[in-house]
């Protein structure tokens, strides 16, 4: 099980990285921190003729506040997302859906821009990136631009980034006041990929109504999913009103298809799915009013 | 597609190689510098016996190519133990603790063992069945591996893990 | 550590003794086959076969020949006429046998049947070189589920004439109508148990190394048996088996996917004299997964007859089992045993069996610890359902039919003659330990607060240490060299089992010597003779028994050699600490080492010597007990406790005991909970990565907790064959630890695997 032959770029700069990418066109593949990719070119599922390593361009590195969101490097290490307490105090979402990703091996290596540009649907970085409408910002040589998480995530595996487009940085909103976080998923073993999961935020006002939500799931279509019509339901209703299996419920009944797989039918999932959402859904509440 | 030359630290040791870009630094570790004691299970990231320290961190060397280790110190399980030939806490514990039968996930286990006991030197159990959860053993049903780790927690606390 | 024995010396037996083999396997030292490197080795590749069953129409090697650094490429025509003859000896040359090509000839068989052989300079280069061999494949129809096997219009081996392999009734169903026609009660149903695999962390491999120079062929090996694969070879080649020998020195787990020669090994034998320097193929998970083999796979209608009081009055096992294409073995025998086996450590009055043994287009069955553990599967199963039926609880309804002591020994139905075993103690020390009286009331608790807790019995008794053909002898030689250095020599085969220790421990015992003064050598067949390895659960009593023979006259030696020497009579002489001294004169004595430079300086002493079984087998029992929680919303299944009380007789190390049975429970709970090797309706196999095929990790494992009942064998030291019994015990406790703790909702499980998808249909039925 080895690696078909390629060659090797290790530009130092964005702009190197960009310009290797439009040069080199659709044989080319951006090589983060290759927890997913390399697993891929061993069992030679994929294959490219040129690997673009990004992981010795420092300026994709560091976590700051940028524009009252909390900016992240694409090159950024998942263990370096876990550790950090500014994560941990702005994006608590991102703080406990990190070490869910994986074995600590795996983060050790795997990054943040790794796990988004790849958009897995069952991976916890896309769903909490949709989930709380992180802007993801990329370049090429024909300059920078940003992508909401909205526009972001095409399809399976696949962004709207076109092919000399290097993902650089996400930035993510922070939330204040009265807000609680959770993600709860289900997967066969400890460190798998979720058959089903949910990312939730609850922002809520001084009388406990709900002044916004986000239900962003995990492993429940093509792409990272979101549940805005239930979240518009739920918006303004007191949080003591909710019941989290009806959240459960609505937000299921609103998906669109579900996949199938060996360790689970669409109906399994769903099912999951739901228990996910009203788990999730309880302790980001709980979280929310009591702090 | 030619050869690359990489330079790193293997063990305390510089080496210099030319390698193929395409070989994966646990490949390169075992057949170019000899260092046999990683181990391939998988070649796809979940078994864990590859698993090495690159800076320090316990990484999949599996997942890695050759050419990305360039000027990083790599610890291998050869490194692991004492200079002078024993045994660390964590290798000793496993011995101990019949942490091992056919030994061939063992250095997987000891290496990432002894990065998680550096970062959490009082895991509770739960934290150490999580942390040992990225690196499979099909002898043991890890009852001994699980005692290891608690006996080697206890070396990590008074600062004697290496 | 160590107790000190009657005769003053150290007993090691009985101790939990630092193994032999762990300073080299825990700073990187070991040597797997994938560590051996010779000058000049070139690297094997397989291409495989992508489809179920496909007629072969060409293949054109051109384009693979012209990459740079490709030596070789071998298909069927270049290799199988090279087969002189292709029998395992622990099997027997009269046994009958499935077709095995070497390579695939004219058809393919299964996803992953080996068609041509690539050999470059390197694994990269031979893997590159795969993918240029143009095969042209007709597709057949293929033959998948193994349920609709034996009416299928489609053949998996043409020549057989039938995809029935073979087939045995011992009694038919009928004989017992009358019986089961009049019983009080009866439980019948139909249990399914889906494919899973032994799945060694390290893959199988060998590295051959021919000398054209010399004609000696030399493999390294991943093996449990050295000795039938140099045998095996040495027909297969038709060389002189002194010519061919096997070195294997650490094996990366097993389980009895490594007792067998298969195919791809075969391929290698037969391309290694041939490609003018040593080749090696290690086997990558893919390949592991795709054609190592399968196990399990297998269902029976299985009824039992019980009286008004509940004891059981008949019980027929009605077996069909999944043997793929190319099994290994013939798989009459193994398939019988779980007729033979069916009625456990029961008091079963009459009974009795059919199998079945069916080809399919699917991987070949082989060889997997506790190869028949069905019928503790389907038997444990089956009590649990009757006793929800008959409305006894699952633990008084076995306690009113183990067998008692004072019964043995007892012969069951189909023939099995169990002796020095003890059901009754090993089940009630495991309901003792777990309490369980006291968890009845917390899961009664618990059900109040809709939470599903569960708890599972499971009773085995398994024959250990097969005693017939070849398996029934083992040799060992012991040398003391004149430097004191103690070397005991056996044939190996330890693939992760510690029998390095084991009979280090058990030769510094036999000659009262120091443990620090004895090194083993295993594994190469150049210096050892020949013995059946690791298999049958049988190296602990086996090894014993070489060791006690051999030892037995190296000690008459010593004696005459220490008592001449120290002007005493014979009888006055005690071997302790590697002395040899004056019976109550401690201080007047002769050490080993200089009693070795006296013997036959400077060859030391040495003797060899082969033990041979004196019963067909040794009987072993155990129960297991698991409790469990299943979150009802997902289907999760959280195993709370998980206990085992055997009875494995004296302990020769209990670390290595306790580790056995450890190991064996989590592949059991594995392949109930997590394992599958299962294919699509086409017979693509859809698990060939670690990410599709789910080992349990520690985060899914509990503790286990030991209980030990102690009934010596008949044999050496009294000690019984551990190695298999957990991977039987524990697919039945946790099953009916699950189908307990989802009774209220009147569950009944006879379908594995028990994924959460699978336990949520199931209560959503």
């Amino acid at each position: 099980m080895k690696p078909a032959p390629f060659e090797y770029h290790a530009p130092n700069t964005v702009a190197d990285a960009a310009n290797l990418l439009a040069e080199l066109g659709d044989g080319a593949k951006v090589l983060s921190g290759g927890q997913s990719l390399v697993p891929m070119l061993a069992l030679r599922l994929a294959v490219f003729e040129h690997l673009v390593d990004i992981g010795r361009i420092a300026e994709l590195s560091g976590i700051e506040r940028r524009n009252g969101a909390l900016w992240i490097g694409a090159g950024t290490t998942q263990a370096t997302v876990e550790a950090s307490a500014l994560v941990a105090s702005e994006v608590p979402l991102l703080a406990v859906a990190t070490p869910l990703i994986g074995h600590f091996q795996i983060r050790s290596r795997g990054t943040l821009g790794g796990s988004i540009a790849h958009a897995d649907p069952a991976a916890e970085y896309p769903a909490v990136a949709l989930a709380l409408d992180a802007t993801m910002e990329v370049v090429s040589p024909r300059g920078r631009r940003t992508i909401e998480a909205r526009d972001f995530f095409a399809g399976l595996w696949s962004t709207s980034m076109e092919p000399d487009e290097l993902l650089v940085g996400v930035s993510f909103p922070i939330w204040g006041g009265r807000s609680g976080f959770a993600v709860e998923e289900f997967a066969r073993r400890h460190g798998d990929f979720a058959i089903a999961g949910a990312a939730i935020g609850i922002e809520l006002d001084a009388v406990d109504r709900i002044r916004r939500c986000t239900l962003g799931l995990i492993g429940l279509g093509s792409t990272p999913e979101r549940a805005r019509t239930v979240e518009a339901e739920l918006a303004g209703r007191p949080v003591t009103d909710v019941e989290p299996d009806e959240v459960g419920r609505l937000v299921m009944a609103a998906l669109p298809s579900v996949p199938s797989d060996l360790h689970g039918s669409a109906a399994y999932r769903k099912r999951v799915g739901a228990a996910m959402v009203a788990r999730a859904w309880t302790t980001a509440a709980a979280e929310a009013r009591h702090g | 597609m030619g050869e690359v030359s990489v330079k790193l630290t293997v063990n305390g040791q510089p080496r210099a190689a030319t390698v193929e870009p395409r070989v994966t630094l646990a490949d390169f570790l075992r057949e170019q510098l000899q260092l046999t004691g990683t181990h391939l299970g998988c070649e796809h990231g979940v078994c864990g016996a590859c698993t090495v320290l690159v800076d320090g961190a316990a990484v999949r060397s599996c997942l890695m190519f050759a050419v990305q280790a360039d000027g990083a110190e790599v610890t291998t399980i050869e490194g692991i133990g004492s200079p002078d030939g024993g045994l660390s806490a964590v290798q000793s514990a496993f011995r101990d603790c019949h942490g091992l039968q056919c030994g061939f996930c063992t250095p997987g286990f000891v290496v990432s063992v002894t990065a998680f006991l550096r970062d959490h030197p009082n895991p509770t159990d739960p934290e150490i069945r999580e942390a040992l959860s990225g690196n499979l053993c099909r002898c043991t049903g890890y009852q001994g591996i699980v005692n290891a780790v608690q006996q080697a927690a206890g070396a990590a606390r008074r600062g004697e893990l290496r | 550590m160590t107790e000190r024995a009657a005769d003053g010396g150290a007993r090691y037996a009985g101790a939990r003794v630092h193994r032999v083999e762990d300073d080299r396997l825990l700073t990187g030292r070991g040597t797997f086959v994938d560590d051996v490197s010779l000058p000049g080795m070139l690297h094997a590749c397989f291409v495989r076969s992508p489809i179920a069953r496909a007629a072969i129409q060409r293949i054109d090697t051109s384009a693979a020949l012209a990459l740079p650094g490709v030596r070789f490429v071998f298909t069927a025509a270049d290799l199988n006429p090279g087969v002189r003859e292709q029998w395992h000896t622990t099997i027997g040359k009269e046994m009958p046998e499935t077709p095995r090509p070497p390579l695939a000839e004219g058809e393919v068989r299964f996803v992953g049947d080996p068609v041509a052989l690539v050999v470059a300079e390197s694994r990269y280069l031979a893997e590159d070189a795969a993918e240029l061999v143009e095969v042209d494949y007709e597709p057949l129809p293929a033959v998948v589920d193994y349920t609709e096997a034996e009416h299928a219009k489609a053949l998996v081996h043409e020549s057989h004439g039938s995809n029935v392999i073979a087939q045995l009734t011992t009694v038919p169903a009928s004989a017992f109508d009358e019986v089961f026609a009049s019983a009080a009660h009866v439980a019948s149903e139909t249990i399914y148990q889906q494919a899973y695999a032994p799945v060694p962390i390290e893959g199988r491999g060998l590295v051959v190394d021919y000398s054209s120079v010399t004609g000696d062929l030399t493999i390294h090996a991943s093996t449990q048996t050295p000795h039938e694969v140099r045998l095996f070879c040495s027909r297969l080649l038709g060389m002189p088996e002194e010519r061919v020998r096997v070195v294997t020195r650490d094996t990366g787990g097993g389980f009895g996917q490594k007792v067998m020669v298969q195919r791809d090994e075969m391929c290698l034998m037969l391309a290694g004299p041939v490609v003018g320097a040593p080749l090696k193929w290690v086997e990558d998970r893919r390949e592991n997964l795709l054609a190592a083999g399968k196990s399990r796979q297998e269902h029976a209608a299985v009824k039992m007859a019980f009286d008004a009081d509940g004891a059981i009055q008949a019980a027929y096992i009605d077996f069909v089992q999944d043997c793929g294409a190319y099994p290994t073995p013939w798989p009459l025998f193994p398939a019988a045993a779980v007729g033979t086996f069916f009625p456990g450590p029961y008091r079963v009055p009459r009974g009795g069996f059919a199998v079945k043994t069916l080809y399919t287009n699917t991987v070949g069955r082989a060889p997997y610890r506790g190869p028949w553990q069905f019928e503790s599967l389907a038997r444990e199963v089956l009590l649990d359902i009757a006793a929800r039926q008959m409305h006894v609880d699952p633990a008084e309804l076995r306690r009113r039919n183990l067998l008692r002591r004072d019964e043995l020994p007892y012969k069951n139905p189909n023939g099995m003659n169990y002796d020095n075993i003890s059901p009754l103690e090993t089940f009630e020390q495991a309901l003792a330990m777990l309490d369980y009286a006291k968890f009845r009331a917390e899961q009664a608790e618990a059900r109040s607060a809709g939470r599903y807790l569960g708890v599972g019995l499971a009773n085995y008794v398994e024959a250990s240490t097969p005693g017939y053909g070849v398996y029934g002898t083992e040799p060992a030689t012991i040398r003391i060299a004149p430097t004191g250095r103690i070397t005991v020599y056996v044939a190996g085969g330890s693939s992760g089992n510690s029998i390095e220790t084991t009979v280090v421990q058990l030769t510094a015992d036999a000659l009262g010597a120091k443990i620090e003064d004895v090194d083993t050598v295993q594994g190469d067949t150049a210096v050892t003779g020949f013995g059946a390895g690791t298999a049958g659960s049988r190296s602990g009593s086996m090894t014993a028994g070489a060791v006690r023979e051999t030892a037995a006259v190296l000690r008459e030696r010593i004696l005459a050699i220490a008592a001449h020497e120290l002007g005493v009579a014979i009888e006055d002489i005690e071997l302790a600490d590697s002395r040899a001294s004056v019976r109550a004169k401690p201080a007047v004595g002769v050490s080993f080492k200089d009693l070795a430079a006296l013997a036959d300086a400077p060859a030391g002493l040495e003797a060899s010597a082969r033990y041979t079984a004196n019963s067909p087998s040794i009987w072993v029992n155990a129960t297991h007990v698991c409790t469990c929680e299943v979150d009802v919303a997902t289907g999760r299944v959280q195993l709370l406790r998980y206990i085992v009380s055997e009875d494995c007789g004296p302990m020769i190390n209990p670390n290595v005991v306790e580790g056995q049975i450890a190991g064996g429970t989590v592949q059991g709970i594995g392949g109930v909970l997590f394992e599958h090797l299962a294919y699509d309706d086409d017979g693509n196999p859809v698990a060939t990565t670690f990410m599709d095929y789910l080992l349990p990790t520690a985060a899914e494992v509990p503790a286990i907790e030991f209980g030990h009942i102690e009934t010596p064998s008949p044999g050496p030291g009294g000690y019984k064959g551990v190695g298999e019994g957990g991977a039987i015990g524990a697919p039945p406790a946790v099953v009916n630890a699950v189908a307990d703790a989802l009774s209220p909702f009147g569950v009944k499980i006879t379908r594995l695997p028990l994924g959460p998808s699978q336990i949520v249909a199931l209560l959503d039925r």
